[in-house]
């Protein structure tokens, strides 16, 4: 009988042939064998200029041309090696030190191999992405070299090894494998170098005589390498925890993955995203399926290094330590001032913070009886870290005086701009140059016997309170994209530029399907100086006594194919982010601008959306096409006003807009007879000066009819697109809901309304909701119900993008806008949803065939998830950016303004200024020297205080503050600051 | 199915074939002495894809293949029967985790068997798979082994694939192999401790065997050490009067009196005496007999197709020999029939008569006692499957 198995010493392929076996466990549960076979080749070339022997044998592409080497000839040498050399760096290299790899002034020629580029993949994907792009970028010579393909680089794993050790093992049968390689090409061949930061494939590196360095033994060697060596984290031991003694750990130990994923789907345990209250760094709290209301977190020990945004594993505290929310402020700058970042307490908890628990805890224990207190938890592990890099500056308090002189290693706080991430500790050489510098660190690790993270130095972004470093630090807090547009998106761009134009033959295939609708009076409305103008509108009257209204949106799906790398960057960045002083776009400049806008005078292709109203502003019918038009005007909203008003102007343009406006009125109306809300943000604008756009003052918006007549027409627009796409691809179309807020959110808004003005908030529906608003008045202050209406804003959920199939239609409903569907379809320019919108319903009007890309249910909610995301760190960043001018703009002066008590603590209250539309927090140390006593009734939301000064301050208080400007000394912003002058 | 298939054999070929295995010693047609088995040869390990796998041909050119694959699956908690020691061993493990009880389930295996050419719901088929399963159920000591934790187990699938025609009755075929592929199986080796959901160590090469060998004792000191260090093997056994021949043919089946089907286990509580004493693993040619310490597990009864063979007509009865010739009339016919009843009853030496009647106790005793014996065929099979490679 012939063996069936494959027998290795008949086939004369043996050697070519390999098989990996292991085991895989799926998340469902499966456990499976899984056997590779491992084809093995010897082709593939080591990619060095200077090797001819692989030119000669390397595979070429289709047209037979051999691909080019990637590898320098002459590559850069170090003291070591001064004949040059390649670097390969292992796994935990490229994880704990991508930024050095990215440094311009070193780290050129690196040979990464694939078995480290797929264990990166598996431990993080951004650092993956990152990674992949430096492969791909000509100048910085990464080379990826498959060597589990080849032949003489390929190893099994032996009995008993970890994969771990399998694939150090594999780096460094590649790197001997290359030194031997090269050797072969000429006597002065380059070395080539492992770079690890493992100590244990250090020692073995040695062993087998492998030429290897650790990070900073390497970078020691360059020449400019003292800078370079804060980049690096410390040498990593795997066995470092066991050597300190058990007595030493401040924080208990995290439970392992199987014991969190069964304790999870027990329900003993529950898993949430973790996060941090913004006024006290000590309180956290999260949301978790099993309950209506967040669990709350309380304590260093029970937030057991868990950081603002990661995914983490908690477990509910007994009821006897349940708690109520903190009324206090606590900042984590106030309490752990002096710290010495060198030595670390074995107490995990200080003085100080057991002195202000201890207050807590009191003032609890009152309070239980009322059966007020909320289920605590606390934290039994992390299942994914969400850190990323973070921007912050050097606590000049814990910088000894030597170090800020000397250029020894020291050790030093960094304070993180965002208060909800601890102190980060971090270990520089250049404590001098990097104080008062904004500069960008990341998080290594968080070990049960540090009291703080411990990070390492990025790069700095320059001195605090410039111009150029706050808006690079706040695109950097708020994740967004700001690099130019890489070349591979550039070329996706029409070849004629800035040239390009609407084709004048009607056969051109641009035309196909098109609508003319050049000769019709559409102009456009938008805010004074709008280069990205989205939308243009139209109407007329029509025989029949009836109105033709049209919306035309800039059709920038003819220009953005799905799947280019236009289309993959502009889903990324998801939306434009608009800063006071500066635009970061979406699309490039030339389409977001010129091609697509739609600019006045010139043809531009369209999309319109086309209906037909009677005067009570009904529709009686409507329809999607694609379009040419020729906008005749573009106006600002203070010109249509104007020419609206004046009853001089009779011609056939301004007509329209009347007739516009009238049926926007109309239109409005219905929809706050259906129950659309009326809500309010504090919206300011801030001037600049013309010429080096410092900013001079700051006013709230104005608010005009022709906003509210283009508003209109929009949602309108929306709402039409939306019930078309979905008629549609009811599985896949893209739209926008607004959940309806849980009751339990205006909870403490209704009861501080009460108690405080004897009004009732009606939550039932937003019909009722908006009825409620509308009596929410106080005779002798205006501003009272904008304040309402921005608390309870506040209340709500955020609006969201979602794929039709993931909920069901009950859910779509848009809250705000008592629409029963709704999505984005009228900025195309600016925000990626809209393009999805224009595919689909392009497909829909069968315009052009369905692309996959806005078929796939998956690749939707993916692009969803993301732009959520994008469309919320947008709006916080532009928010950031005004707050920012508004400091800058008030630097130097004080006023003294109206305010209103918005939120009251215990130890001080959050107040709201209408004219510059900030808040900030008075504590009490603010009201006096020294810090006058208070008492804090939280039943009638009143703050008394007595001693050094007496004042009583209530909730929803008018009072008079003076706002001067102050640098923040814990996150080094300008900001306002406010101090009570009287209350009213 | 198999056990009842039609032989192309006269009924005179019959007789002959019966005739010489009755003498003492039997003339087998192959020349085999009673207790030899055919020459197999046998392989493990074919399948990369499985949990173990194994193959094996008898010189006859039939031909099995058997796979194991193991999932996990969570345990059922049984609402069926609420019994109070079973409640009050839920109190035990409130109070201490360490005392737990590792039990089985039958349902954990599930077996399939194929053979060409006929259905999988045909009764030889499920029969054949429910005597192998038996073997491998009877003592719930084998389900024990598929234990996890407290809430998962392995759930084990057996495919057992016939590839060559059903030259001959399969059971021992694949029995044998099903054995082999038991002892190569081996599953993932968990990382996780107690109820937690499971874990696995990702390296195959750490996966431990379903059987662990005697020489991995150091490494797996604390696993459990169940009755049954051996899968069972389900031997066929025949006789013709009182000689007892194991592994029939085809054709000597089709004369058996009795088929027997049995099942033998081993206990390891002897072996693991004497072998801990010797460091290398059992090699088939170690002088000292070490037995193997079998026990019964199961013995069934297999119909044996002899039962339907056409029966012989002696000479005085056939027509063709002159016999009754002149008889015509109805009256004769009848007569002559009854005669024929009375002939067939009568067993005339050298004319094939399909046994009738059960078996004798003593000679199926003795069947079972030649099983058993110290180097007796089960041992001798044990032995001989141990010589098979695992890897």
């Amino acid at each position: 009988m012939a063996s069936l198995k494959r027998s290795f010493e008949s086939d004369p392929f043996a050697q070519n042939i390999s098989s990996k076996v292991y085991v895989r466990s799926t998340k469902s549960g499966k456990v499976q064998k899984i056997v590779r076979e491992v084809y093995l080749r010897q082709d593939i070339p080591c990619s060095s200029k200077l090797c001819n022997a692989c030119l000669k044998i390397a595979p070429r592409d289709a047209a037979n041309r051999p691909i080019p080497f990637v590898l320098s000839e002459k590559p850069a040498g170090t003291s070591v090696f001064t004949q040059g050399h390649y670097i390969v760096p292992d796994t935990n290299a490229f994880l704990s030190a991508m930024d050095l790899f990215e440094q311009s002034s070193a780290f050129y020629d690196v040979i990464v191999l694939q078995v480290v580029l797929e264990e990166v993949r598996a431990r993080s994907l951004p650092l993956y992405n990152r990674l992949v792009s430096l492969t791909k970028s000509e100048d910085k010579r990464f080379y990826v070299f498959f060597n589990e393909f080849r032949l003489e680089t390929y190893v099994t794993r032996e009995e008993n090894e970890s994969v771990n050790d399998r694939n150090d093992r594999a780096v460094r049968k590649a790197v001997k494998w290359y030194n031997e390689h090269l050797s072969k090409t000429s006597k002065k061949a380059p070395a080539v170098v492992m770079l690890s930061n493992d100590r244990d494939n250090l020692r073995k590196a040695k062993e087998d005589d492998i030429p290897a360095y650790s990070l900073a033994n390497y970078v020691s060697q360059l020449k400019d390498g003292e800078q370079l060596l804060d980049m690096i984290p410390e040498l990593e031991e795997r066995d470092a925890l066991i050597e300190k003694k058990p007595g030493q750990f401040l924080y208990p130990e995290h439970y392992t993955l199987s014991k969190m994923n069964t304790g999870v789907k027990n329900g003993l345990l529950h898993q949430g995203i973790f996060n941090v209250s913004p006024y006290n760094y000590l309180e956290g709290s999260i949301r978790v399926p099993a309950f209506p209301k967040a669990l709350l977190i309380l304590g260093r020990e029970n937030i057991n290094r868990a950081v603002d945004g990661d995914l983490v594993v908690v477990e509910v505290l007994p009821k006897d330590q349940w708690k109520q929310p903190s009324t206090q402020v606590i900042e984590e700058e106030a309490v752990t001032m002096n710290e010495n970042p060198t030595e670390e307490g074995s107490d995990l908890i200080s003085e100080k913070e057991r002195k202000v628990l201890q207050e807590e805890a009191k003032r609890t224990l009152a309070k239980t009886t009322e059966g007020h207190a909320l289920p605590t938890a606390k934290v039994v592990g992390v299942i994914k870290r969400n850190w990323r890099q973070y921007v912050g500056h050097i606590d000049q308090s814990s910088v000894s005086s030597s170090a800020a002189q000397g250029r020894k290693q020291d050790s030093v706080f960094v304070i993180p701009m965002d208060k909800k991430i601890p102190k980060i500790r971090l270990r520089t050489r250049q404590v001098a140059e990097l104080l008062g510098k904004r500069i960008l660190v990341t998080i290594d690790a968080w070990d049960r016997t540090s009291r703080h993270p411990t990070g390492h130095f990025v790069r700095s972004l320059g001195e605090l309170e410039t111009k150029a470093a706050e808006t690079e630090a706040l695109l950097l807090e708020y994740d967004v994209q700001y690099r130019p547009f890489p070349k591979t998106v550039l070329d996706c761009l029409p070849k004629e530029g800035h040239d390009w134009k609407v084709p004048a033959s009607m056969d051109d295939p641009g035309w196909r399907d098109r609508q003319d609708l050049r000769d019709l009076l559409i102009c456009s409305i938008d805010p004074i100086g709008c280069q990205d103008i989205d939308d243009a509108l139209h109407a007329r009257a029509l025989p029949n006594g009836n109105f033709e209204v049209g919306v035309h949106i800039a059709d920038v799906s003819h220009f953005v194919k799905p799947n280019n790398a236009m289309d993959t960057e502009a889903s990324i960045r998801g939306t434009t982010v608009y800063l006071v002083d500066k635009r970061i776009d979406m699309l490039p400049m030339l389409l977001g601008t010129d091609l697509c806008s739609l600019k006045p005078y010139v043809e531009r292709y369209a999309f319109s959306v086309i209906w037909e109203m009677n005067s009570n502003a009904d529709i009686v019918g409507s329809r999607f096409t694609k379009s040419v038009i020729k906008s005749r005007e573009a106006f600002s909203y203070e010109q249509a006003q104007l020419r609206i008003d004046d009853a001089s102007q009779q011609d056939e343009l301004t007509n329209s807009i009347r007739t516009l406006l009238e049926l926007s009125k109309k239109l409005k109306q219905k929809r706050l007879d259906a129950g659309a809300l009326s809500l309010s943000s504090p919206e300011i604008k801030v001037h600049m000066e013309s010429e080096t756009s410092d900013p001079i003052d700051v006013k709230t918006k104005e608010h005009l009819p022709t906003m509210s007549l283009v508003e209109e027409f929009m949602l309108l627009a929306n709402t039409s697109v939306a019930a078309k796409i979905y008629e549609a691809f009811p599985q896949t179309a893209i739209l926008r809901r607004h959940a309806a807020p849980p009751k339990t959110n205006f909870d403490e808004l209704a009861n501080q309304l009460r108690v405080k003005k004897g009004l009732d908030l009606s939550v039932e529906s937003s019909r009722a909701l908006a009825d409620s608003l509308d009596l929410c008045v106080d005779p002798k202050e205006p501003f009272f119900n904008t304040l309402i209406r921005i608390m309870a804003t506040r209340c709500m959920m955020s609006a969201e993008y979602f794929c039709s199939g993931t909920q069901s239609y009950p859910e779509f409903r848009h809250y705000g806008l008592a629409s029963e569907i709704y999505t984005h379809f009228t900025s195309p320019i600016r925000r990626y949803a809209d393009l999805v919108a224009h595919r689909q319903l392009a497909a829909a009007i069968e315009y052009e065939a369905v692309h996959p890309a806005v078929r796939s249910r998956g690749r939707l909610e993916a692009v969803c998830k993301n732009i959520n995301v994008r469309h919320r760190n947008a709006q916080l960043a532009g928010r950031a950016s005004i707050a920012y001018y508004v400091g800058q703009a008030l630097r130097g002066k004080a006023t003294e303004e109206d305010g209103f008590v918005m939120k009251i603590f215990s130890n001080g209250f959050v107040v709201l200024v209408p004219k510059f539309g900030i808040e900030s927090l008075i504590r009490l140390r603010d009201l006096a020297e020294p810090e006058p006593a208070a008492t804090y009734d939280a039943e009638t939301y009143t703050l008394t205080t007595s001693g050094s000064r007496e004042v009583k301050v209530e909730l929803f208080q008018k009072v008079r503050v003076r706002v001067t400007d102050q640098k923040d000394e814990t996150t080094g912003k300008r900001g306002v600051k406010m101090e009570l002058v009287s209350t009213y | 199915m198999a056990s009842t298939q039609h032989v192309l054999l006269s009924p005179a070929e019959l007789a002959y074939l019966h005739a010489s295995l009755s003498l003492t010693p039997p003339i087998r047609p192959d020349g085999r002495s009673p207790t030899q088995f055919r020459p197999l040869v046998a392989e493990t390990g074919i399948l990369p894809g499985t949990n173990g796998s194994a193959r094996i041909c008898f010189a006859d050119g039939t031909e099995a293949i058997v796979g194991v694959k193991a999932e996990v699956e969570r345990t059922r908690t049984r609402h069926d029967f609420p019994s109070l020691d079973e409640s009050a061993e839920d109190d035990d493990d409130l109070d201490d985790n360490q005392n737990e009880v590792i039990k089985g389930d039958n349902d954990w295996v599930e077996m399939t068997v194929e053979i060409p050419g006929y259905r999988d719901d045909d009764a030889g088929t499920v029969f054949l798979s429910a005597m192998l399963s038996e073997a491998l159920l009877a003592d719930g000591e084998f389900t024990k082994r598929l234990w996890i934790n407290q809430r998962f187990h392995w759930k084990l699938y057996l495919d057992i694939l016939l590839i060559s025609p059903p030259l001959s009755y399969p059971l021992p075929l694949l029995s044998l192999t099903t054995h082999l592929a038991l002892l190569a199986a081996r599953l993932p080796r968990l990382k996780s401790e107690g109820d937690e959901d499971p874990l696995f160590d990702d390296d195959w090469a750490a996966a431990p065997y379903l059987y662990p060998r005697p020489s991995e004792k150091g490494s797996k000191a604390t696993a459990p050490a169940p009755a049954a260090a051996r899968p069972p093997v389900t031997l066929l056994v025949m006789a013709v009067g009182n000689n007892i021949i194991f592994d029939p043919s085809k054709e000597e089946l089709a004369v058996a009196d009795v088929a027997l089907a049995v099942s033998v286990g081993e206990s390891s509580s002897s072996t693991t005496s004497t072998t801990s004493s010797k460091p290398t693993a059992m090699d088939i040619d170690t002088e000292e007999t070490k037995g193997h310490n079998l026990r019964l597990l199961s013995v069934r009864t297999i119909d044996p197709p002899s039962r339907l063979t056409p029966p012989g007509i002696p000479n005085a009865s056939n027509s063709a020999y002159g016999a009754n010739a002149g008889a015509k009339d109805a009256e004769k016919k009848k007569q002559q029939q009854e005669q024929a009843r009375t002939a067939e009853s009568e067993a005339v030496e050298g004319v094939w008569k399909a046994p009738r009647g059960g078996a004798k106790t003593l000679v199926m005793a003795t069947m079972v006692q030649k099983v058993l014996e110290k180097g007796g065929v089960a041992d001798e099979v044990l032995d001989a499957l141990d010589g098979v490679d695992l890897n």
